[in-house]
């Protein structure tokens, strides 16, 4: 096993530098055949991943701790859900796992069937082929996934109990698709300059893949804020920490551009501002990986300080000055025909201004996570910047951003009269100032909630009048009934409504967002029999017990909670404490209703059992999770393939012998 | 003038705006990592400034309040510059005597009031075996950090 493992390393390694090759000879000289053998390569690439993916399950699942990884990662007392998940636990196993999802999407790329025999083809697989290299050198000289220990050890070291939640399941997961996903329109858009063809061409190609793949930016994302909002037990569900801002980056940048191809599509501007984006996107995901695996910033997630940043951030450079490289070598022939802007309220317009914003708060984010290092090399001293900076800086921009969504869809593409505008706004307006207006009445005096929940107000109420809009417009000439005309409104254009139903998930989740702000929390040491009263609830201790679970034991307290003197049951907050592992973990406590999450951590307890407690109140949390799923429904929804307006983009470049 | 122009300066305006909102917020919530030795030399100097600072928790020096929920110790680092801190809260994970415990708050009168406490410990997230704990290795650790700065 340990020689198939590293066989298959290596040999993908080869083969990978073989298609690389072959397709720039079969380019130059081209010559079909080169670029068959090329991508056969690929595909033959893509299946030796799997195989290392398949002998890793396999020794992760029978826990073979003869190999180091195995040893590292997990013991034989570990769930095989979680045995199997400890592969993307460790570095060498998470490159694996992107090194697969890569060879799995160059194979998709390579034989779609939307571009057979389309000659860029070659390019895109060719650029995406790089970046299998790369992983390959890092996976075959620097972590290697598959190597084995001097001795058989009987029992491996464990997986550290915070990765033993279903979020390990599924956050890496979808991180990493996301990641990997935004290799295909970075592929795409260079493939399209070198071989000029300017149209927009690449963004229609690939719109679902950017889609899918920011869908999953944002998964990733919110897992693990959820993650790390029941399992590590300070009560909130992003910290700003390097490591969040690192796929926060590049979701926004993606978001940006999902905007602005719109633009390029229809009105042929923008294009240089859109190749800049996805670069920039594709840039930031190796500046992410590099964030975390170098060790330059302390974080809570990082992964060790080994050299790997390093590489990542070599390569990194590498493909940023080769896209910079080809982007203004071709830069007149974008210029050339580029669109106007013909009107300064128009949709275009306001797209720009989201763009500006979203491209603006990544440099904010970014500004803030280097901040540090920056202050380190200018002055000396390392000056750090925390929470409250980011807090302060993105409110605002947050805020606007949710402004320019509330205006958007209402502006008419070219331009916007003042009738149009007064048509569209004035019955939003007006309710979201009286919701506004009956906050200050309800006793919330700050300013930021309120304009917050005003504007949140404003952006739902737009979109919900385009929605009205549309139906009445198409019941006008079809005289269907409500429903009927609203279905099928939707799935006539699934693309701009599914935007819409994103919007509002975005909507559903600043409303949580904001909610949050009001927590309440209080640090109490009782004694067994004792209540404490927080907000409408009354909880009182009643003692610790101890179970076990497997070979973990856990010690819990049982806590009465009652609100309005109306008994809801109990919550049990525990501490586990692991065969392998030193330190105890926290399972914290949640009630979670839609008004507001009752959070309750047992942190320390004493001999004669007194206990201490965090207890926390989290208003309207759920909201976000809820908020996740209709932007889910919303995304899925906008790249469904219906039966309308699904149509596959004609390729009107250059054409070339090889495809 | 164009209405291109027109966009792009305000454009510009807005992007203006965010590094205007950058510059402003920086300062006011920033904070800076010193050494127990600057801490103990230059207090006056870092007086209401957020500070971060780092050292191996004294053996014995841990005076935990459970009714109060008030923890008490002193850190200090290898040329013995100690420094008391105060924290209204629990304990954290594995501290235990001669762990690096990293700090965050403000420091008032030769006290330091942390706001956040944290041990350090590079076992915690590679998965090493927790029986290989070695003191020595950790100094180093530290006096590596030291060096750096």
């Amino acid at each position: 096993m340990y020689i198939l493992g590293n066989l298959s390393i290596y040999f993908a390694l080869i083969l990978s530098v073989y298609a690389f090759i072959v397709f720039v000879l079969g380019i130059k000289r081209q010559d079909q055949r080169l670029i068959d053998s090329g991508r056969g390569a690929t595909l033959a690439v893509f299946i030796l991943a799997s195989v290392s993916m398949l002998l890793m399950f396999i020794m992760l699942g029978t826990s073979q701790f003869q190999f180091q990884y195995v040893y590292q990662y997990t013991s034989s007392d570990l769930p095989l859900l979680y045995k199997l998940s400890a592969l993307w636990a460790g570095n060498a196993g998470s490159l694996l796992l992107w090194t697969f999802f890569l060879t799995m999407y160059s194979a998709m790329v390579a034989y779609s069937f939307k571009m057979k025999r389309n000659p860029l083809t070659p390019y895109i697989v060719a650029i995406m082929t790089l970046n299998t290299i790369f992983f390959y050198l890092i996976l075959g000289f620097v972590t290697k996934p598959f190597v084995l220990l001097d001795g058989v050890p009987l029992e491996g070291r464990g997986l550290n109990p915070m990765l033993q939640d279903p979020g390990m399941i599924l956050h890496p997961v979808t991180i990493y698709l996301g990641y990997v996903g935004l290799v295909v329109p970075f592929a795409f858009a260079i493939a399209s300059l070198i071989l000029k063809n300017m149209d927009s061409f690449w963004i229609k190609m690939t719109r679902r893949w950017t889609i899918i793949a920011w869908l999953f930016l944002t998964l990733g994302n919110v897992i693990g804020g959820y993650w790390a909002y029941t399992e590590l037990g300070w009560g909130g569900y992003w910290a700003w920490d390097p490591v969040e801002n690192a796929s926060f980056m590049p979701w926004l940048t993606v978001t940006a551009y999902l905007h602005s191809v719109m633009i390029q599509e229809r009105k042929n501007m923008l294009k240089i501002w859109n190749l800049s984006l996805i670069i920039l996107s594709y840039a930031l995901t190796l500046f992410g990986t590099f964030l975390v695996r170098s060790g330059v910033l302390t974080s809570v997630h990082a992964f060790g300080e080994t050299n790997l940043g390093a590489y990542f951030l070599i390569f990194m450079a590498f493909m940023v000055i080769f896209s910079m490289y080809i982007l203004m070598s071709r830069y007149h022939l974008i210029k050339k025909d580029t669109g106007q802007f013909e009107s300064f309220f128009s949709k275009e317009s306001s797209f720009l201004v989201n763009n500006l914003i979203l491209v603006g708060g990544t440099f904010a984010v970014f500004w803030g996570t280097i901040f540090p290092l920056v202050s380190e090399a200018v002055r000396g001293t390392k000056v750090t910047v925390g929470i409250p900076f980011f807090n302060t800086v993105m409110s605002p921009i947050l805020l606007a951003l949710l402004f320019v969504m509330a205006i958007c869809p209402l502006i008419a593409w070219q331009r916007s009269s003042m009738k149009n505008i007064r048509d569209n706004f004035l019955i939003p307006a007006i309710i979201s100032l009286v919701i506004a207006g009956l906050l200050v009445v309800m006793g919330i005096r700050d300013a930021y909630p309120v304009i917050s929940f005003g504007i949140i107000a404003f952006m739902v109420l737009t979109h919900i009048v385009e929605f009205i809009r549309g139906t009445k417009a198409r019941r006008k000439v079809t005289q269907e009934s409500v429903p009927v005309a609203l279905y099928r409104l939707l799935i006539r254009s699934r693309r701009r409504y599914g935007g819409y139903i994103v919007h509002l998930g975005i909507a559903i989740m600043a409303f949580g967002i904001v909610g949050a702000n009001f927590d309440i929390e209080r640090l109490e040491t009782l004694s067994v029999g004792e209540s404490v009263i927080l907000g409408d609830y009354t909880i009182t201790y009643e003692g610790l017990s101890q179970r076990s679970e497997g070979v973990n034991d856990i010690v819990f307290a049982n806590m009465k909670v009652e609100k309005n003197g109306k008994q809801l049951g109990y919550m049990q907050p525990e501490r586990m404490f692991y065969l392998n592992w030193e330190e105890p973990s926290t399972n914290v406590a949640v009630r979670s209703t839609l008004s507001e999450d009752l959070y309750i951590v047992l942190s320390a307890w004493e001999s004669d059992q007194r206990a201490t407690f965090k207890f926390k109140i989290n208003p309207l949390v759920k909201w976000i999770w809820i908020g996740t799923y209709v932007l889910i429904i919303g995304a899925v929804f906008a790249i469904w393939k219906g039966r309308y307006g699904n149509v596959v983009p004609r390729y009107s470049g250059p054409q070339r012998k090889v495809h | 003038m164009s209405k291109n122009t027109k966009v792009i300066l305000a454009g510009c305006a807005i992007f203006l705006s965010i590094i205007i909102l950058l510059v402003t917020a920086t300062p006011a919530s920033s904070g800076s990592e010193i050494s127990l030795l600057e801490a103990r030399v230059n207090a006056d100097q870092y007086k209401d400034r957020y500070l971060t600072t780092e050292g191996f928790l004294q053996p014995g020096s841990v005076d935990w309040n459970p009714d109060k929920v008030e923890l008490r110790f002193t850190i200090e680092d290898d040329e013995n510059n100690q420094l008391q801190v105060f924290h209204h809260g629990v304990k954290p994970d594995n501290f235990s005597d001669d762990v690096i415990v990293i700090v965050h708050g403000y420091l008032k009168d030769g006290l330091f009031e942390a706001e956040r406490v944290q041990t350090r410990c590079p076992s915690v997230y590679e998965g090493e075996d927790p029986d290989d704990y070695d003191e020595e290795f950790h100094r180093n650790l530290l006096r590596e950090n030291k060096d750096e700065e």
